[in-house]
């Protein structure tokens, strides 16, 4: 018998063909029916580095604590939303997903049936009841509560600032946007870094990849000069941020900061990913961004030279032309779990469900997705954790597993709720984490709220994306000077016409029909 | 390769006489069962084509429907063509059309005579190792990846920091030119790109089908005259217009496909009136829009203006008097 004896062939071809066959279906043949949730819990949320060991220590006591077994797909966090939506798309949701909310294909897909409406379902269980009733209102779709929110300070923006270039040309913290731009005018013009060339720019933008209202810079100087954030009201009725005087006059001033050279050259190209770059390598000396990018660049510097690092300083919002203080607030939660109804049919199995939950987000649950496992990868000291053994490949696992994965599934724990917070490093990051506090709690006594956060107008689901551009675009070809004044008017008109006077109108409505 | 075959073996059948109708109908059966294995061959690849490539073509059904995954595809609702009207009548359409068949055009001017040129270069090259180091080295680019492509042309045309940028600066002074993010020198890196990384490859096939050619013509020339230019213009460009015309009939289906990652990667905010076309369209609406029916009905346009494009230039081919494709 020949190697390609007719029989071998036909066997081989038979073989090849099933096996296509069977790959082609293995897609759809998922059944796990209703029952099997009961046992094991399939979640969906990001990750910040490498994904986990499913049979590794952390998973072993989150699933212990639970009950459950855990089956979780976790999915880098830069093409989350795009793997989110193609998931809804599938016929096989997870049971938990961590979702924005917002999003269009989020919104279709619940009001076609296929999460479940948790409004007023949340307050049996202590450790999901909402703890801020403004969150709770942000985090709503159109006044229905579709997951229980990730809590995120209510404020973060500031301004980070290099400390040895202001102390060097002898100048103070900034208060009011004036002050802001005599000291962006000074680092570019005076060489703050001392060597003879004029080599430097004041602040740092990178390519926003968001849309407008996104906590880009763009945004918060427009809230500076007393544009409202996102939405406000305006003669009686809601109006987009964008379509106020205020909004022109901070641009108008912003692109004098670009025509004077105090931005960096490619602030419409610059890889957000790179944006601390610049500052660390001494191009530029300033970043309109979220308070905690202040202590990551401490960290950076430290790493660059341990003795001398102390570099950076933070500083809160700031009172406009007219000398009135406006502050960026932040949605205090960012994202939000819900409960698909694939598996969990039952109102019984929802309530499983949700006790699952409610004890994974406990005191014990939060120090455990937070800090980690007690006396293996952490210990106590005061009101600080504090890392331990991290030489051990083994609990060097487990700092992984919570830091860059398992944090992602606490709905209370980053703003201390239960957990520990992490012993700082040095004294300046200390420092710099009580700023933090400092900061939010007097920036929040000005924060300018959107009062259209809760609700999602039915023509921006149906075409948000191609009109969502328009302003964000039209604002950096504004900025860069490519377009004039007249020009950004007439695109601001253009996102009108091409259907924002009816998600202006959806918008009044919904606000109106929720009593806001 | 099984298209090959068979007419070969098939040969002594096909010249036997002409069998009566009765007989016909007996011999077919045999024939049939004597080429069994070979039917069989063909089996795996005919179910390739029809599983992943017909079967998933039921999905095309949601471009006429209200897609809702949750409701699955049969239990979504019909709604004809609005999504079609929407496109043909939406703000974008005009746009997107033009930016696709512009880059198209670019494409065939620029890109698509590019390999031919470099083959026929490298004909003429008489050292032999020097041929082929070139013609490796023109082809490396194509195993990169378009992010890669992206990134360098970043490296290299950045108002900040970029190489070429500031040396053409240096050059011509003036105010510095952002190339990267401007409208107006999108097309021109786009095409620039796509000769960096596609123009080496391409010649493979043209310098394959220069190696076909019988030196005795060359010979036989050469003893009537004729110079290098003579030749090249009588001999060598005949011989490979065949290939070309393949070439270009095939490369008329892709008019529409303007390379998603490529676009992509290079849309920034200050480009995206030029940069938008229909499959970064595509993505935006289906993927992180989640319009799956409107992002299908899209998709379907451009395939039915593709297999459009392939039909007319492979008669157009045939009209000229050129052997089309099929």
């Amino acid at each position: 018998m020949t190697i390609f004896s007719p029989r071998r062939i036909a066997v081989a071809a038979a073989l090849s063909t099933a096996l296509l066959a069977a790959s082609a279906c293995s897609g759809g043949g998922d059944d796990k029916g209703g029952q099997a949730a009961s046992t094991e819990l399939t979640v969906m949320t990001k990750l910040f580095g490498t994904a986990p060991d499913p049979n590794g220590e952390l998973q072993q006591a989150v699933e212990k604590l639970i009950g459950k077994k855990l089956k979780i797909t976790w999915v880098p966090n830069a093409e989350y939303g795009d793997k989110a939506n193609v998931t809804l798309a599938s016929d096989n949701i997870p049971d938990v997903m961590t979702v924005n909310e917002k999003s269009p294909s989020f919104v279709k897909a619940a009001e076609a049936g296929a999460f479940w409406d948790l409004t007023g379902k949340l307050d049996k269980y202590p450790n999901l009841k909402p703890a801020n009733e403004q969150t709770a209102k942000n985090s709503q779709t159109n006044g229905k509560t579709y997951g229980i929110y990730r809590v995120r300070p209510l404020l973060r923006s500031g301004i980070v600032i290099r400390k040895d270039w202001l102390a060097k040309l002898g100048l103070q913290e900034p208060k009011t946007v004036d002050d802001l731009y005599a000291i962006a005018k000074a680092f570019t013009e005076k060489d703050p870094d001392g060597n003879g060339k004029k080599d430097t720019y004041g602040l740092i933008i990178p390519k926003w990849p968001g849309n407008y209202a996104s906590a880009s810079p763009y945004d918060v100087v427009e809230t500076w000069f007393g544009a409202p954030n996102g939405w406000g009201e305006r003669d009686g009725k809601l109006v987009p941020g964008f379509d106020t005087p205020e909004f022109l006059a901070a641009n108008r001033w912003l692109r004098t900061w670009v025509q004077e050279g105090l931005v960096n050259p490619d602030f419409a190209t610059l890889d957000s990913a790179n944006w601390n770059d610049p500052f660390v390598q001494g191009k530029g000396g300033m970043i309109i961004d979220v308070n905690v990018r202040a202590t990551q660049l401490l960290d950076l510097f430290k790493e660059k030279n341990p003795k001398d690092f102390d570099k950076v300083t933070l500083v809160g919002n700031l009172a406009g032309p007219d000398g009135e203080k406006h502050s960026y607030p932040f949605t205090g939660y960012n994202d939000v779990l819900a409960i698909s109804k694939q598996h969990i049919r039952t109102d019984e199995q929802l309530d499983d469900v949700l006790k699952t939950l409610d004890k994974l987000e406990s005191k014990e649950g939060s120090i455990l997705l937070t800090n980690g496992i007690e006396g293996r990868n952490f210990k106590v000291e005061g009101e600080y954790a504090v890392p331990i053994n991290q030489e051990d490949p083994k609990v060097k696992a487990i700092q992984n597993d919570v830091d860059k994965a398992f944090i992602q599934l606490g709905t209370r724990a980053s703003v201390g709720t239960g957990a520990y917070q992490l012993r700082p490093a040095d004294e300046a990051s200390r420092k710099m984490r009580e700023k933090f506090d400092v900061l939010m709690n007097e920036d929040l006594k000005t924060a300018v709220f959107n009062p259209a956060l809760g609700f999602v107008a039915p023509t921006a689901v149906a075409k948000g994306q191609t009109i969502d551009t328009i302003v964000p675009d039209a604002r950096i070809k504004y900025l860069s000077g490519a377009i004039t004044e007249d020009q950004l008017k007439a695109q601001i008109k253009r996102w009108y016409d091409s259907g924002g006077t009816d998600i202006a109108k959806e918008i009044n409505d919904l606000s109106a029909k929720a009593g806001g | 390769m099984a298209t090959d075959l068979v007419p070969e073996v098939a040969q002594p059948a096909a010249g036997s006489p002409r069998p009566a109708s009765t007989q016909r109908r007996k011999r077919r059966t045999p024939n049939f069962w004597r080429y069994r294995w070979l039917y069989l061959l063909l089996l795996p690849g005919l179910a390739y084509f029809v599983v992943f490539k017909y079967l998933p073509m039921y999905g095309l059904t949601i471009a006429f429907k209200d897609y809702v995954p949750f409701l699955g595809y049969s239990g979504s609702e019909w709604v004809g063509l609005k999504h079609f009207q929407e496109l043909f009548t939406g703000p974008d359409f005009g746009r997107l059309l033009f930016n696709t068949l512009l880059l198209a055009l670019l494409t065939i001017l620029f890109v698509f005579p590019a390999p031919i040129v470099v083959a026929l270069l490298l004909n003429e090259l008489r050292v032999n190792v020097l041929k082929r180091s070139v013609q490796s080295l023109v082809y490396i680019p194509h195993f990169l990846s378009w992010t890669i492509v992206a990134s360098l042309t970043y490296l290299l045309f950045s108002v900040d920091f970029g190489v070429i940028a500031n040396w053409i600066h240096g050059l011509v002074g003036g105010q510095k030119t952002d190339y990267v993010a401007q409208a107006d020198w999108f097309r021109p890196l786009i095409v620039l790109q796509l000769l960096w990384k596609q123009t080496g490859w391409g010649t493979i096939i043209y310098l394959a089908a220069l190696a076909g050619v019988d030196s005795q013509l060359y010979e036989a020339a050469r003893v009537d005259g004729a110079g290098r230019w003579r030749q090249f213009w009588h001999i060598t460009l005949p011989a490979i217009r065949p290939t070309i015309v393949v070439m270009a009939i095939l490369t008329s289906g892709h008019l529409m496909d303007s390379g998603f990652e490529q676009i992509w990667l290079m849309t920034t905010s200050l480009n995206r009136d030029v940069a938008d076309v229909f499959d970064t369209f595509v993505y935006y609406i289906g993927i992180t829009q989640g319009s799956f029916s409107y992002a299908t009905a899209v998709g379907l346009f451009k395939g039915v203006v593709g297999v459009v494009l392939i039909f007319g230039s492979n008669f157009l081919a045939k009209r000229l008097g050129q052997r089309g494709l099929f």
